[in-house]
C-alpha cells in the first residue's frame, strides 16, 4: 500500500480546507489535503455566493461582523478575480418597520462597516425590480463570491506552494497509534476512489476540515464531535433579477436575501436540521416559503423562471462543557482534540462563513504552528492566488471576450459561454471525474437549458479528446485556474492523456450528468423551465434515444488505449 | 368568413389545414410561432416503446391495436388503426408531391431502426429518403463527420453502433470543404451544400475514404432547398447508399418537412399568420364565434370562423402553461385539462425513468369525433375540435409517437370537420 | 358605430381566455425581459434569420437577443458586445420563436445601449435625420439629386461617411413635395362629416408624393374629408440607430400633434406601415413611455390597408373597382409582420378585379431601415435580398409591378429587380380609376 509522509493532513476541501492548506504551505510546511469528491462539493458550494459586508450580523454578532469586513477587503486583492463588486442594500419592507433598522444602522457604525442610507426612489431606479413598497434603504459593500473559481484558485496557489490536493480520495478512517507519550493521530487511511485503491497518509498533525462530515471523519477515532447539519434550500433564477445583494433588514431568517451570482439571483435560504448531510432532499413547502418570502423583496419573482433548486448543508456545532473557547467566536469552533479528550495529533474546524474563510484558516495554522514549533506568520492576506490578475469579475466578462475574438463559433455551452478550448483544458488540466465536476469548473450546463445542447456536445468533445489520446486517463492536473473562466485566454491543449472524465464511459458520463441535472429540476418544474425540461427530453430520448444506448462495459470504455 | 381556424402551425394543424382545405373549405392557420418539427429527427414516429412495458415495438400497428384495447382514451384508440393508416398515406401522399417522399421498412408495417446522434438505434415508421439507407441491419457503416462541427460526432455514433453489434467505423473531413464561415449552424451548412461545387467536392473528399462494400452516414445538412438533387448527386458519385443521421436543432431534416407543408398550404390558398397568440374568445350558444389576438394596436385582432380547431401542441407548444403555484391551463380557450395528476406526483426521480413523467399524460380530453369535451363527456363546443400533442392520455415522448399522434388526430379532426361542412359531400381522401 | 367607438377594442371578450385566476398574463402582454425567460435556446430562430445566413458577422438572434442578455447589466462600465449591430430588426425571430420571445425588441435595447456608451457614429446619426435630409433636399430637389446621385459624390459618401454607394437612397420628388401640393389644391378638398386624419411620413412627403395623393383620392372617394395636421417624422430610423433620447423628443411631439384629433375620435391613418408601427407600438414599447396621451394616440392610429379592410368589414367600402388584369407580386415588410394584424393589402387587393396578386415568400427584402445603405452592411442586405428579387423575377417578363407597404421595401425592391414598386393604396386608386400607375400620378376626370 502507498504512503504519503506530510507534515499536516488536512481532511475536506472546501473552502476552509483550503484556505489552511494555502496557508500551512505558504509557511513552508508539507501538506497533503484530501477530499472525497471534487472541490467545493460540500457547503462551500451550495451557499448563495455572498461576500459579506458584514451588514447581516452586524446586530446579532458583532465580532463577526467585524471580521466580515476585514475579510471582505482582503478577498477583494486576494481573490479579486472571484469577487463581484456588487454592492447590497438592506431594505426596510413593510413587515420590517420597528427598531431594527437604527439599530442596523448603529451597529454597523459601530463595526465600521460602511453603511449609507439611500433614498428609496434611488434604490428603485437602480434596481426597478425591487419592490416599490420598501421604505428605507441602507446601501452596504456586500459583494458576489464564485466560491468554486476562489476553490480552484486557492488549490491551485497551494499546489503552488507545494502542497499536495488530492480530490476523490475519501477518507476511510483516521489513524491512531499507540506510542510513547500516550495514543495521538497519525493521519488517515485513505481511498482513492477512481483508482479503487487504498493508501495511507501519515501526518504529525492532521486537521479535520470536513464541515458536515467532521463528526463523521472525528468518529472513526472514537471522538464525539456533534455536528448538526442544518439544511437550507436556495433557488436560481434563470436571469439576474436584481444585480446589487438585497437583503431585508431585520434580524436574519428564512428567505431574506437574493444574491446575483453570474448570470443568475439567488434566492434563500431556508434552515432545518437534518440528520444526515448525504441525504438532503427539497421539499415543495420549502420552494413555495422561498418564492413567497423572495415576492416580499422583489415581486415579480412569482413571474420569473426558476432555474434550479438545490440544498447545502451548514455544520452546527453542538457544544460540549469542556470545549475550548479560546479561538471560538459564536461563528467557528475550533477544536484541540488533545486538550478536549486526550488524544493529540487532530485539530477539528467547524462553522464559520465563505466570507471568513481565510481568517479561519489562519487561525487553525497558527494553531497548528504552535503545536509544530513552526514560527511563520501567516502571509496570506497579502498573497494574491493566480487569476487574481485579471482583476474584479464583471458580469460580461465572458460576453465580452467572446465577441472580441469572435468565439461564437466554439462554444460548447452556448447559455453561460464555454468554448470548447475551455472545456478540453479543464478536462486535461484539473481533475475531473464527470460532466459535474466539470460544470463546476466552467459553469457547463447551468444555464437555462440546462445542459440540453452541451451535455451532448461536452461528451462527444470529451470522447473525441480520448480516442485521440496518447495516454490513458490519468488524474488530471494540478489545476491550471487562471485562465479557466475566460474564453480569450484559454489555450487549446495539444492531445495528451484521455481525460479523467472519460473513465466512466461516454454513455454513463452523458446519463449521469443529465440525471444529476434533473435532480435540482424537477422539484421547481413550472412555466418555462418545464418546457425546456419537455424539450429536453424530445432532445435525449426521442431524438437521441439516450435511454436505449448499448450497455457499457467496466473503466476504460470509450477511450482508444 | 372561414371555414375553419387552426389555432398552431405544427404538424397536426398543417396536415388538418391541408386536409381541409383540399376538401374544398376556406382555411386559416393561426400560431404564436412554428413548432416541434424544427427540433425532431424528421423521421414519422408511430409507436417505439409499448408504454406500458417499454419493450421496443416492432410492427406499430398491430401494438397500436393491442394499446387501444389497453386504453381506450388514448388518441390513436379514438381515431382507430384504420384511420391511423388512412392518415399516414395521405402524410406520404403530400410529402411525395411536395418532393420529400417519406417511405418504411422494407417489411411494410415494420419499424425502421435508425442510428440516432448517439448511435444508439432509434425507432421510426416512416423516414424521409435521405435516412432510410441507414436502416442499421445492412452493409458496414462508415460515420463521416466534419472537424470542428460541434453537433455531430462520428466517433462516438461508430462506438456505440459497434458495441450493439454493427460494423462501424467514423472518419471526419475538414469543415472548410462545406463552409469558410467561422461560425455556422446546422442550417448554414447545409445552405452551404445547396451548392454543387461544394456537394461535388465533397463527393471526392467522402469517395477517397470509402472502403469496399460501406455506405456512408453524414449529419443531417445535405442541402436545404436543393436537397433532393445534393443527395442524388452524392449517391451518383459514390456507387454507394449515403445516408443523413439527424442531430441536435436545428434539425435539417424538420426544417425540409415544415417548408414542404408550408409550400402545400400556400398551393392550397390556405392563409398562414404567425406572431398569433390567442388572448381571448368569443362564444355564443355553445358554439366559438370567433378568438382574439394580440396586435402593435390596442384593438385586437379577431378570427371568426365556423370551425376551429385547437392544435397548439401541449406543453411542449406552450398550448399548456403552469406556474409556481402548480396551476396549470390550457392557454388558447381555457379547457378543462384531463389526467392532471397530483402535484407531488408530477415527476420522478429519474430523468429517464422508462415509465415517464405522469404530468405529460395530461391535456385535453377529446371525445371520437375529437371534440374537447367536459367531465360530464359533452362537447364544450359544438365547433371546437383538437388534435396532435394537446390530446390527454398519452406521453407522446416515452412512447415515441410525436409524429403519429399529430398525424393520425390531426387528420382525424380535420375529417370530421369537413364533414359538418359538407356534410352532402362525399369526402374523399 | 361612432368614430369613436371605432377606435375602442371590441366587444369585451367572453372569458379571458388564458387566464385562471390569478395565473400569468399571456407572452403577448408581458414585460420584454420577462419574456426573455421563456427562451428555449430551441433555435428556430437562428433557422430562419436571415441575416445570420448571409454573413457570420451576426451570430444569430438566439445568441445576441436573450442568451446575451444574460450578460448585460444596466450601468455596467462597458457594454459587452457588438455583434448585435448586425440584427437588421427584420423581426422574422419574433414570428418564428414559438415561446414569444421578443427577440428583435431585445436587439435593439441593446443597440441603443452600445449608443449610449459608444456615442453614434456621424453616418448613423445623418440617416437617423430622415425628415432633416428630405426637408433640405426638397428645397432644391433637381440640385439634391444631382448632387446626391452621381458616382463622385456616391462614392465620397461611401469613402468618408461609410454610406454605400450602390444603396438605394431615393431621390426627391422633383414635383415638389406632397405638402406642396397639398397646399396647391387646397381647394379642391372634400368636405364631409366623415373624417380621417392622415399621417403621411418624410418618405411621402419628400419622396414620394404620390402615395399620398392616391391616399387622399381613395379617401375622398369613400366620403372622407382629409385632415392633414402638423406632423413630424415618426423617429424610426433614430430608433433603428439606437438614438433614445432624440427618437423620444420625436415620438412626444407628435403625440401632442395628433392627440386633439385622437380625443376627438378621428382615425389617424398611414401610408407608411414602419411609421405606423412606430406611433402604435415600437417608439412607447422602446423608450418605455407609458402614458395616457401617448396611448390614446396609439388606440386611434391605423395602417392604411388595416383601415380599408376595416371599413370594408363593416360594409362601408366603395367596391366601384375596375378590372386591372394584372399579375402583382406582394411582399410584406418587416413590419407588416410586426403589426400582427395579418396582411391587409392582400384583403383589400383581393378586392380587385382581375389582379392576380402573388404573396413573397421571401423573408426580408435586405434593405431593413437604415441598415442596408451602410457600407459594411450593403452586401449582407442584397444577399438577404435575394430571396424576394427572385422571386419577383421567376414571376416572369408579364410582371411590371410589385406592391409593398413599406416605401423601404419599394425603393430595394426597384433596385434588385428594376420592376417598379408601388402602394397597395395606388394600385386601390388606379382601380377606383383615379390614379395612373405608370405615370405615378391623379388622373384629372373631365368635369374636375
Amino acid at each position: 500500500m502507498n504512503h504519503i509522509q506530510a507534515d499536516i493532513l488536512v481532511i475536506g476541501g472546501g473552502a476552509t480546507g483550503l484556505g489552511i492548506a494555502w496557508d500551512a504551505a505558504l509557511r513552508g510546511l508539507r501538506v497533503v489535503l484530501v477530499e472525497k469528491h471534487d472541490l467545493a462539493t460540500g457547503t462551500t458550494g451550495r451557499f448563495h455566493g455572498l461576500l459579506h459586508s458584514g451588514g447581516r450580523y452586524a446586530v446579532k454578532d458583532p465580532q463577526s461582523a467585524v471580521e466580515c469586513i476585514a475579510e471582505n477587503r482582503i478577498l477583494r486583492r486576494t481573490h479579486s478575480h472571484c469577487i463581484e463588486d456588487t454592492g447590497g442594500f438592506f431594505v426596510v419592507t413593510p413587515e420590517d418597520e420597528g427598531e431594527y433598522p437604527d439599530a442596523f444602522r448603529a451597529a454597523c457604525a459601530k463595526a465600521g462597516i460602511p453603511c449609507d442610507e439611500i433614498p428609496v426612489a434611488e434604490a428603485l431606479r437602480r434596481e426597478p425590480r425591487l419592490n416599490p413598497r420598501i421604505s428605507r434603504v441602507f446601501e452596504v459593500p456586500d459583494g458576489g463570491a464564485d466560491s468554486f473559481l476562489a476553490a480552484h484558485a486557492t488549490a491551485q496557489a497551494a499546489t503552488q506552494a507545494g502542497a499536495r490536493i488530492l480530490v476523490y480520495h475519501e477518507v476511510l478512517r483516521l489513524l491512531v497509534e499507540a506510542g510513547g507519550s500516550g495514543t495521538r493521530v497519525t493521519g488517515a487511511r485513505v481511498r482513492d476512489v477512481a483508482r479503487g485503491e487504498e493508501l495511507e497518509v501519515h501526518a504529525a498533525l492532521t486537521v479535520n476540515a470536513a464541515g458536515a462530515w467532521a463528526g463523521r471523519v472525528a468518529a472513526t477515532a472514537g471522538l464525539e464531535v456533534n455536528v448538526i447539519p442544518g439544511k437550507g434550500i436556495m433557488l436560481a433564477t434563470s436571469q439576474r433579477i436584481v444585480h446589487t445583494v438585497i437583503n431585508r433588514c431585520r434580524m436574519p431568517g428564512d428567505g431574506d436575501i437574493i444574491v446575483p451570482a453570474h448570470t443568475v439571483a439567488v434566492v434563500g435560504t431556508t434552515d432545518r436540521h437534518v440528520s444526515d448531510p448525504d441525504e438532503l432532499t427539497i421539499e415543495p413547502w420549502e420552494v413555495s416559503l422561498l418564492m413567497a418570502e423572495g415576492a416580499k423583496l422583489v415581486p415579480s419573482l412569482d413571474r420569473a423562471r426558476i432555474v434550479r433548486a438545490w440544498a447545502g448543508v451548514r455544520p452546527l456545532y453542538q457544544q460540549r462543557q469542556c470545549d475550548a473557547t479560546r479561538d471560538a467566536t459564536r461563528a467557528f469552533a475550533l477544536l484541540d482534540h488533545a486538550s478536549c479528550d486526550d488524544l493529540p495529533g487532530l485539530l477539528t474546524i467547524i462553522g464559520g462563513k465563505w466570507t471568513t474563510f481565510r481568517l479561519m484558516a489562519e487561525k487553525v495554522v497558527d494553531r497548528a504552528c504552535e503545536q509544530l514549533g513552526v514560527t511563520k506568520p501567516c502571509r496570506t492576506a497579502e498573497t494574491p492566488v493566480p487569476g487574481a490578475e485579471q482583476g474584479r469579475y464583471w458580469l460580461g466578462h465572458r460576453l465580452h471576450e467572446v465577441e472580441e475574438q469572435a468565439l461564437q463559433g466554439q462554444l460548447v455551452c452556448e447559455c453561460e459561454l464555454v468554448t470548447r478550448a475551455m472545456l478540453e483544458h479543464a478536462a486535461l488540466a484539473n481533475p475531473t471525474h464527470s460532466l459535474d465536476d466539470l460544470r463546476r469548473d466552467l459553469r457547463l450546463g447551468m444555464g437555462p437549458c440546462q445542459g440540453a445542447f452541451c451535455t451532448y456536445r461536452a461528451v462527444g468533445m470529451l470522447h473525441e479528446m480520448a480516442m485521440r489520446a496518447s495516454a490513458a486517463p490519468g488524474d488530471g492536473g494540478a489545476w491550471d485556474v487562471a485562465t479557466m473562466s475566460s474564453p480569450a485566454q484559454t489555450p487549446r491543449p495539444a492531445a495528451g492523456a484521455a481525460p479523467a472524465a472519460m473513465r466512466q464511459g461516454a454513455n454513463p458520463l452523458l446519463r449521469g450528468f443529465l440525471e444529476e441535472r434533473w435532480r435540482g429540476l424537477w422539484p421547481i418544474l413550472w412555466g418555462a423551465q418545464l418546457r425546456q425540461e419537455r424539450l429536453n427530453q424530445v432532445l435525449y430520448q426521442c431524438l437521441m434515444n439516450a435511454d436505449h444506448l448499448p450497455d457499457d462495459g467496466q473503466g476504460g470504455a470509450g477511450c482508444s488505449i | 368568413m372561414f371555414d375553419l381556424t387552426v389555432i398552431g402551425a405544427g404538424l397536426a394543424g398543417m396536415l388538418a389545414a391541408c386536409n381541409a382545405a383540399k376538401a374544398g373549405l376556406k382555411v386559416k392557420v393561426i400560431a404564436q410561432g412554428l413548432g416541434a418539427l424544427h427540433w425532431s429527427a424528421g423521421t414519422v414516429d408511430v409507436l417505439g416503446y409499448d408504454p406500458a412495458t417499454g419493450t421496443p415495438v416492432s410492427h406499430p400497428l398491430q401494438a397500436i391495436e393491442a394499446l387501444s384495447a389497453a386504453q381506450p382514451a388514448h388518441p390513436y384508440a379514438l381515431a382507430g388503426t384504420q384511420a391511423l393508416a388512412a392518415a399516414l398515406d395521405e402524410f406520404q401522399a403530400l410529402a411525395a408531391e411536395a418532393g420529400l417522399p417519406y417511405a418504411g421498412a422494407a417489411t411494410a408495417g415494420e419499424n425502421l431502426w435508425l442510428p440516432s446522434p448517439l448511435g444508439a438505434a432509434r425507432p421510426a415508421l416512416l423516414a424521409p429518403k435521405a435516412q432510410l439507407a441507414g436502416a442499421l441491419a445492412g452493409a458496414p457503416l462508415l460515420i463521416v463527420g466534419l472537424q470542428g462541427m460541434r453537433d455531430f460526432f462520428p466517433e462516438l455514433i461508430a462506438e456505440n453502433l459497434r458495441r450493439a453489434g454493427h460494423q462501424a467505423r467514423a472518419a471526419s473531413l475538414p469543415l472548410e470543404l462545406v463552409t469558410t464561415r467561422r461560425d455556422s449552424n446546422n442550417v448554414h451548412l447545409a445552405l452551404a451544400l445547396d451548392d454543387p461545387a461544394r456537394h461535388a467536392a465533397l463527393g471526392d473528399a467522402l469517395a477517397a475514404l470509402l472502403q469496399p462494400g460501406e455506405r456512408i452516414g453524414l449529419p443531417a445538412i445535405v442541402g436545404l432547398k436543393e436537397h433532393a438533387a445534393a443527395l442524388a448527386e452524392l449517391r451518383a458519385r459514390l456507387g454507394v447508399p449515403v445516408f443523413e443521421v439527424p442531430t441536435l436543432p436545428p434539425s435539417v431534416p424538420g426544417l425540409r418537412l415544415n417548408a414542404a407543408l408550408r409550400g402545400h398550404l400556400q398551393r392550397l390558398g390556405v392563409r398562414l399568420e404567425l406572431n398569433a397568440e390567442v388572448t381571448g374568445l368569443h362564444a355564443a350558444g355553445g358554439r366559438l364565434t370567433a378568438v382574439e389576438t394580440a396586435t402593435s394596436s390596442t384593438r385586437p385582432r379577431r378570427h371568426e370562423a365556423h370551425s376551429f380547431l385547437l392544435a397548439t401542441g401541449g406543453l411542449l407548444g406552450r398550448g399548456i402553461d403552469s406556474d409556481h403555484a402548480g396551476r396549470v391551463w390550457e392557454t388558447a380557450l381555457n379547457l378543462p385539462l384531463a389526467a392532471l395528476p397530483e402535484r407531488t406526483a408530477w415527476f420522478r426521480p429519474g430523468f429517464l425513468d422508462p415509465a415517464g413523467h405522469p404530468l405529460f399524460r395530461s391535456g385535453v380530453a377529446v371525445d371520437r369525433h375529437f371534440q374537447p369535451v367536459d367531465e360530464a363527456g359533452a362537447p364544450v363546443y359544438a365547433n371546437l375540435w383538437a388534435a396532435g400533442g394537446i390530446l390527454a392520455h398519452a406521453d407522446p415522448v416515452q412512447e415515441r409517437s410525436l409524429e403519429g399522434i399529430a398525424i393520425a388526430t390531426g387528420i382525424a379532426a380535420a375529417r370530421e370537420i369537413v364533414a359538418t361542412r359538407r356534410p352532402d359531400e362525399e369526402v374523399t381522401s | 358605430m361612432t368614430a369613436a367607438q371605432r377606435n375602442e377594442p371590441g366587444t369585451e371578450p367572453v372569458g379571458q381566455a388564458s387566464s385562471p385566476a390569478g395565473a400569468p398574463v399571456p407572452a403577448a402582454h408581458a414585460s420584454l425581459y420577462e419574456l426573455l425567460d421563456q427562451c428555449l435556446k430551441c433555435n428556430i430562430c437562428a433557422s430562419y434569420c436571415p441575416v445570420a445566413a448571409a454573413t457570420d458577422a451576426f451570430p444569430g438572434p438566439k445568441y445576441a437577443g436573450p442568451q446575451a442578455q444574460r450578460f448585460r447589466e444596466p450601468g455596467a462600465r462597458r457594454t459587452p458586445d457588438h455583434s448585435v449591430d448586425y440584427c437588421s430588426a427584420c423581426r422574422v425571430c419574433n414570428e418564428a420563436c414559438p415561446s414569444g420571445v421578443k427577440i428583435a425588441e431585445l436587439n435593439a435595447r441593446a443597440k441603443a445601449k452600445i449608443v449610449q456608451e459608444r456615442g453614434i457614429p456621424l453616418r448613423n446619426w445623418l440617416l437617423g435625420r430622415n425628415e432633416v435630409l428630405g426637408r433640405v433636399g426638397s428645397l432644391a430637389p433637381h440640385l439634391a439629386n444631382l448632387g446626391m446621385h452621381n458616382p463622385v459624390s456616391r462614392l465620397l459618401a461611401e469613402k468618408v461617411m461609410g454610406i454605400a454607394r450602390e444603396a438605394p437612397i431615393p431621390r426627391w420628388s422633383t414635383r415638389g413635395t406632397f405638402g406642396a401640393w397639398l397646399k396647391r389644391t387646397k381647394g379642391r378638398r372634400l368636405k364631409s362629416d366623415k373624417k380621417v386624419v392622415y399621417f403621411h411620413g418624410c418618405s411621402t412627403m419628400y419622396y414620394e408624393p404620390a402615395v399620398g395623393q392616391a391616399a387622399v383620392a381613395v379617401f375622398e372617394h369613400n366620403g372622407y374629408e382629409v385632415i392633414v395636421p402638423p406632423q413630424n417624422c415618426c423617429g424610426l430610423p433614430m430608433l433603428n440607430n439606437g438614438e433614445f433620447p432624440a427618437a423620444a423628443k420625436l415620438y412626444r411631439s407628435n403625440i401632442a400633434k395628433l392627440l386633439p384629433y385622437a380625443e376627438a375620435g378621428l382615425p389617424i391613418v398611414g401610408t407608411s406601415i414602419s411609421c405606423v408601427l412606430t406611433l402604435r407600438e415600437e417608439a412607447a414599447e422602446l423608450l418605455g413611455i407609458d402614458e395616457e396621451a401617448s396611448r390614446t394616440v396609439q388606440r386611434a392610429t391605423w395602417d392604411m390597408c388595416e383601415w380599408l379592410r376595416d371599413l370594408h368589414e363593416r360594409g362601408e367600402l366603395r367596391t366601384d373597382l375596375c378590372e386591372l388584369a394584372m399579375l402583382l407580386p406582394y411582399h410584406a415588410s418587416c413590419q407588416t409582420r410586426a403589426h400582427r394584424m395579418g396582411k391587409p393589402a392582400l384583403d383589400v387587393l383581393a378586392l380587385v378585379p382581375g389582379l392576380d396578386v402573388r404573396e413573397s415568400d421571401a423573408r426580408c427584402c435586405g434593405l431593413a431601415g437604415t441598415y442596408g445603405y451602410k457600407v459594411e452592411k450593403y452586401p449582407i442586405a442584397m444577399k438577404v435580398g435575394q430571396e424576394a428579387f427572385e422571386f419577383i423575377e421567376d414571376l416572369g417578363d408579364e410582371v411590371e409591378f410589385v406592391a409593398a407597404d413599406s416605401e423601404i421595401c419599394r425603393w430595394q425592391l426597384e433596385h434588385g429587380t428594376h420592376k417598379a414598386a408601388r402602394h397597395p393604396a395606388e394600385v386601390l386608386a388606379a382601380a377606383y380609376g383615379l390614379y395612373d400607375l405608370r405615370k405615378r400620378q391623379l388622373v384629372t376626370k373631365p368635369g374636375g
